[in-house]
């Protein structure tokens, strides 16, 4: 490993923000990945005697449902950890997705300019001219609800993102003559972008990585709160915040409790972005945009 | 305005038309994926097949996809965009109702929010290096993990449930009438017509949705401003300001403060464009009556040509926004002024 | 000598600068008297800038003033508070830059950001214009009035400049601190920047610190001249006394590893190595110099030795004394023509042009599109060593990626080998992988930073495959010894290498397929003069032992005429002159070529420079 990898690593593990998003992130993958073992019922089963149960620690609540229950008398811990499991789901696949043609485009772009750059610039202008959620609720529309339909228009939206940044990185690292001098020692095009121009730009796509699970997380939450992901009766975050809206007034926890997950799994991916930003010195990422 | 500021518009006007044209046949083509037919979900239970028919042509339906996407375009061209297929009436007035309401919203929400975020990133500046610097970083990464959604959620639990003292439904207190339309924009035309009760009401019902807007995008302005002003201020022309004795003051609001605006006004730029993605939920959240509800409403019952209507509207909204930055941009960096 | 009585305008007495314990300034003392200029002369990180960055308070993070004081009108510059050190900056104390492009706030207009300057002393608002003018015209800008609406970034480098320059006069200081201010200009701006500053410092009687890393140039503009070595005073003296009769081994090396414009062209002496990293300081409690040193004894590493006097005001430290003006100086061998075979030419460049579109701003306005190079012919024959002159924009390192195919002509035919590489595209990469390379200008952007030296100079065969691991290695080790690196480097990566090393692996990696020709892009500009003559003696030793030619291109005349028998003159993209390097130097005939000659400081101290003609065609 070059002194410059590993001093970047030194960082990267001396940062608080990737130490702690790090850590969080971890323990929101752990209970997703142990969910069905951790929650103490099924996340479908229904105990209509004692619905809208508050949590265990306040008046009437009742140990055998730690975090209180929704309208149906569903037991909110566990939705909540079965929740987890297709929040992580959505974010881990839909930003590998996101990122891969993202990546792939930019490199394309950046690295051979001319029309192929003048393209694929006009398509994320065009991209662009959408509010992403208004792009996803139209693909939704045209495609059908669903998870994976989700995870589909994710990719679809959000290539623009790893695109833009990483388009301008490549031109930033395409001038540099260590490019040149690898095209004067008779690399390919595919050897000096392999070789050359992807690993000066692997921080920056990490970072975005990182970013773009959070962003995906919440795009599943926003997707399943209108009811066009998960079937209504999965436990999703999104579904049981639509749940649990009707019934605010008498159980404010049933919203509470599914938006201070999101707000946990989103605020480990950010911390961990921003620390890898920072230690990485990613300058060109901006955070998050708005999903 | 300058003749420069004005060529830019114009030229800016002129780019908008291919990417309309490219937004709008993707729209079109994306929505006629769709596998449920919603003819045969607006239909009343009894219906027979012949009903079915008949009300496919109505809506130019049973044609093939390239000639309806034509004879959409066509008809939009001359502004007629069309009869909702679930409300029954003409999409031009139901848009021409909500679009109002939206960019009062956005506005309110945006003037909240960069003001908010100035205001912060001016103070995680002046703070740099110490404690208060910290805390609000901190925070800015923790208000960044929240949605405007989940914003909108919290704020209703805990300024009208928790604490009732601010309303979250709708736009008007229900007593109130509206005043007659003269623009159709609800704060303008109850000041012109001197309904003040109905100003105030509005002004009240929006705090809590604008405010969910402005937290989405006050602690980007607050980090853009305040790194752009740590990298000005390394700036050699800074430095040199200093070495001719010019007071630290003057040199923050003269030098560093116009070129780390820069930045900052680019960013506004974006975030105004994805302020109106935001307003979707939060006004479905708000009951308020404005273009997401009704691309909520649409959504929920397939309603085509209201969704594709509306789609297109958001992304004028954002290009439109996109040229204002533009032109605000122009005037602030003589770089591109001066060519 | 101007203002050799009077109390000093500043005085620095053992002043020490330390960066966490390392003594990046060692008990420095001098004084600079009224109306006097005074050089401190050093390579990249001697310490040379310390000293304006005391006085303006802006020592990088870490650096501090851990001993000693600096007088200015006897107050103590270093404890003194903020508000009266601002209220002497820019009002008694002034300073010139280096980079006057970035220098100057690229949102504000020029009258805008002299008005402020004037706001700050003071001048009523009704007077700022005329002032602003006159000073302007007092550096000889023309039409100054105009130029108050411009932005800095419609101006050149030498117009900032001299704006910068008005802005530092404009308060009358007593003292201007001015930090390499022509370093960063094209070398035919260097010449009129210099008379400016001298005109204006002796009409105005201000003493200047004169902060450079070239000592002819100080020995011209200075009254006196303070040599620095790794944060120590070697030499100091008045300045014709130091640069004629330099009496440390260090300065002697300097002077001896500056290539001469005139006179026999002799090999140049080099000193091993460069100056210790500032991490080095704390290993070295006696004479910094002494590793390098070619008369040392045991005892230099030990003490740090006293400056001693070794003629009038001229002192010197050294154990050894220097007394003798002989001991350690070398000169060099004259350097012989290599006699050229009669074979065919390696490379033949043939009217070639290069045109470069015009973009579009952001309006959709094209701008018009520029000729880089228009009509350029060269040819190089095997083992010729042929020199391009030129300053930036004037499409040299255009030409340059154009020979190598980085870029394709426009028209013209480019034939390597007597082949035609414009015309075939897959077979041109072939043909000049085996005859051309090329050696870039900047080693940090040419050397990848994620590979190591090993796998940077065999980089060739990385993409041939079918070599090795132990081919490669071997092939690595011969390429270290050939370009003098010590093989233990191999396993190390760019960022742990110093300029020079980087350099030299740079050469290296464009030895590796044993090209017939180098095309080397200002390879030694951004390297200092004693790591300079390291890199051409061993460009000379490569034609030596490889019968290589080079294709050299530079801004600088001296290393041009050092290295190469024939130069060609470039600007806007035209070869205005060509022919024997000594013929075009010693005769130039193009106006253009006079210039640039006229702007080199020549050696003979009694020839005057900068020439008056030269100052005054603005």
């Amino acid at each position: 490993m070059s002194p410059r990898a590993r001093a970047t690593l030194q960082r990267c593990l001396r940062d608080p923000r990737v130490i702690g998003g790090g850590l969080l992130a971890l323990l929101v993958a752990g209970l997703a990945l142990f969910a069905p073992w951790l929650a103490p019922h099924d996340p479908q089963e229904q105990d209509l005697l004692s619905t809208l149960l508050p949590p265990m620690w306040a008046a009437g609540g009742e140990a055998a449902y730690p975090l209180g229950t929704d309208t149906l008398g569903r037991c909110i811990l566990s939705r909540l950890l079965h929740g987890a499991r297709i929040a992580l789901y959505v974010g881990v696949v839909a930003a590998t997705g996101a990122m891969l043609l993202g990546t792939v485009l930019a490199l394309v772009a950046g690295y051979f300019g001319g029309w192929i750059d003048w393209a694929i610039g006009r398509l994320v202008d065009v991209w662009m001219a959408f509010p992403p959620v208004i792009l996803a609720l139209i693909l939704l529309v045209g495609m059908g609800a669903g998870v994976n339909k989700v995870i589909l228009a994710i990719v679809l939206i959000d290539w623009t993102r790893f695109c833009r940044v990483i388009r301008s990185e490549v031109l930033v690292v395409r001038r540099r003559d260590y490019v040149a001098a690898a095209r004067l020692a008779g690399f390919t095009h595919v050897q000096t972008i392999v070789k050359e121009v992807l690993p000066a730009v692997t921080p920056l796509v990490i970072t975005l990585f990182s970013l773009e699970m959070g962003i995906a997380v919440i795009v599943e939450a926003i997707m399943s709160f209108v009811g066009l992901s998960v079937e209504p009766d999965v436990a999703a975050w999104g579904v049981m915040i639509a749940d649990a809206r009707t019934t605010m007034n008498q159980a404010p926890w049933g919203v509470i409790a599914p938006v201070l997950a999101i707000f946990a799994t989103v605020l480990a991916f950010n911390l961990l972005g921003d620390g890898l930003r920072r230690a990485l010195d990613a300058r060109l990422v901006t955070s998050r945009g708005e999903a | 305005m300058s003749r420069i500021a004005l060529q830019l518009l114009f030229r800016r006007t002129l780019l908008a038309i291919p990417i309309l044209l490219c937004v709008s046949a993707l729209v079109f083509g994306i929505l006629r994926l769709l596998p449920a037919d919603p003819i045969a979900m607006s239909l009343p239970p009894g219906a027979t097949a012949a009903d079915f028919e008949k009300l496919r042509q109505s809506f130019g339906l049973d044609r093939s996809i390239p000639e309806q996407y034509v004879i959409w375009l066509g008809r939009l061209v001359t502004g007629d965009l069309g009869t909702s297929i679930y409300f029954r009436r003409d999409v031009g007035d139901l848009i021409a109702k909500a679009l109002p309401a939206t960019l009062e919203l956005v506005l309110l929400g945006l003037v909240l929010g960069v003001a908010i975020g100035i205001v912060g990133g001016l103070a995680m500046f002046s703070w740099r290096g110490r404690m208060g610097e910290q805390v609000l970083d901190l925070g800015t990464t923790g208000l960044m993990a929240i949605p405007e959604f989940l914003w909108a959620i919290l704020l209703i639990l805990a300024f009208g449930v928790a604490l009732p003292i601010l309303p979250f439904i709708g736009r008007l207190s229900p007593e109130l009438v509206l005043p007659p339309p003269v623009t159709g924009f609800l704060l303008f035309d109850s000041l012109v017509t001197g309904h003040l009760r109905v100003l105030g009401s509005a002004l009240w019902h929006m705090v809590l949705p604008a405010f969910a807007l402005a937290i989405g995008v006050a602690p980007l302005v607050m980090r853009v401003l305040r790194s752009s002003l740590l990298d000005v201020i390394q700036e050699d022309y800074v430095t040199q300001a200093r070495l001719r004795g010019i007071p630290e003051h003057t040199i923050l609001v003269r030098h560093a403060l116009k070129n780390a605006a820069l930045p900052t006004i680019s960013l506004i730029g974006v975030q105004g464009g994805f302020m109106f993605g935001g307003t979707v939920l939060v006004e479905m959240i708000f009951a308020y009556p404005g273009l997401g509800n009704l691309m909520v409403d649409a959504v929920r019952n397939h309603d085509l040509p209201v969704i594709q209507a509306v789609g297109l509207v958001y992304c004028v909204l954002v290009l439109g926004i996109n040229a204002i930055v533009d032109v605000v941009y122009l005037a602030a960096n003589p770089k591109l002024r001066v060519a | 000598m101007p203002g050799s009585s009077g109390s000093p305008v500043l005085e620095a007495r053992g002043l020490t600068v330390s960066l966490r314990g390392a003594q990046v300034l060692r008990d420095l003392s001098f004084a600079v008297k009224p109306g006097e200029v005074l050089g401190l002369v050093g390579e990249s990180g001697a310490g040379k800038s310390m000293i304006g960055r005391v006085i303006g308070r802006t020592l990088p993070q870490g650096f501090a003033v851990t001993g000693g004081s600096l007088l200015f009108g006897g107050r103590d510059l270093v404890g003194l508070e903020a508000e009266p050190l601002r209220a002497l900056l820019g009002d008694r104390i002034a300073f010139i830059p280096q980079e006057p492009l970035t220098a100057l706030n690229p949102v504000l207009t020029i009258g805008q950001q002299f008005g402020e300057h004037l706001e700050r002393l003071r001048v009523p608002r009704g007077l700022r214009r005329d002032r602003i003018v006159s000073a302007l015209t007092d550096v000889r800008l023309r039409d100054p009035a105009a130029l108050l609406e411009l932005y800095p970034f419609q101006l050149s480098g030498g117009m900032c400049q001299r704006v910068m320059i008005a802005m530092a006069f404009a308060s009358e200081p007593a003292l201007i601190v001015a930090d390499e201010p022509t370093t960063a200009l094209d070398v035919s701006t260097q010449a009129h920047i210099v008379q400016i500053i001298r005109g204006m410092q002796r009409d105005h009687r201000t003493s200047l610190l004169f902060i450079t890393h070239d000592l002819r140039l100080a020995s011209r503009v200075c009254d006196d001249i303070l040599v620095l070595y790794a944060g120590d005073i070697v030499e100091q003296g008045p300045a014709r006394e130091v640069s004629e009769r330099p009496r440390h081994p260090y300065t002697r090396a300097l002077q001896a590893s500056n290539p001469p414009l005139g006179g026999t062209r002799r090999r140049l002496a080099t000193l091993p190595d460069q100056m210790p990293g500032i991490a080095g300081f704390a290993s070295l409690p006696g004479c910094r110099f002494a590793s390098r040193c070619p008369i040392r004894d045991g005892a230099c590493a030990s003490a740090v030795p006293p400056l001693m006097e070794v003629g009038p005001r001229h002192r010197v430290r050294c154990t050894q004394g220097c007394l003798s003006d002989d001991r350690g100086l070398v000169p060099g061998e004259p350097l012989v023509a290599v006699p050229l075979d009669g074979r065919d030419p390696v490379l033949r460049v043939e009217d070639v042009w290069k045109h470069y579109a015009g973009k579009r701003d952001w309006l959709g306005r094209r701008h018009p599109g520029v000729d880089a190079v228009k009509g350029a012919t060269v040819s190089v024959a095997p083992g010729e060593f042929v020199g391009i002159v030129g300053e930036s924009g004037s499409g040299k390192s255009t030409l340059a990626r154009l020979v190598m195919g980085l870029e394709d002509a426009t028209s013209g035919r480019i034939m390597v080998d007597g082949v035609d590489v414009t015309a075939n595209a897959g077979e041109a990469r072939r043909i000049r992988l085996g005859a051309l390379q090329m050696v870039f200008q900047d080693p940090q952007s040419a050397l990848n930073p994620r590979r190591p030296v090993e796998r940077l100079v065999t980089q060739v065969m990385e993409a041939a495959d079918g070599a090795g691991d132990a081919e490669r290695l071997a092939r690595a080790k011969a390429l270290m010894r050939e370009t003098g690196l010590p093989v233990d480097l191999l396993d190390r990566y760019p960022s742990q290498l110093s300029g020079g090393q980087k350099q030299r692996v740079n050469i290296a990696r464009a030895l590796c397929v044993t090209p017939r020709l180098l095309v080397a892009d200002e390879i030694v500009s951004g390297l200092d003069v004693s790591v300079q003559a390291q890199i051409l003696n061993l460009l000379l030793d490569l034609r030596q032992t490889r019968g290589i030619g080079l294709l050299f291109i530079s801004h600088d005349l001296a290393v041009v005429r050092y290295l190469c028998s024939r130069v060609l003159v470039m600007r806007n993209g035209e070869v205005v002159e060509e022919g024997a390097t000594e013929a075009v130097l010693g005769d130039p005939r193009h106006p253009y070529t006079r210039s640039l000659v006229a702007a080199v400081p020549p050696e003979d101290m009694d020839v005057p420079w900068p020439p008056l003609a030269a100052a005054e065609s603005v």
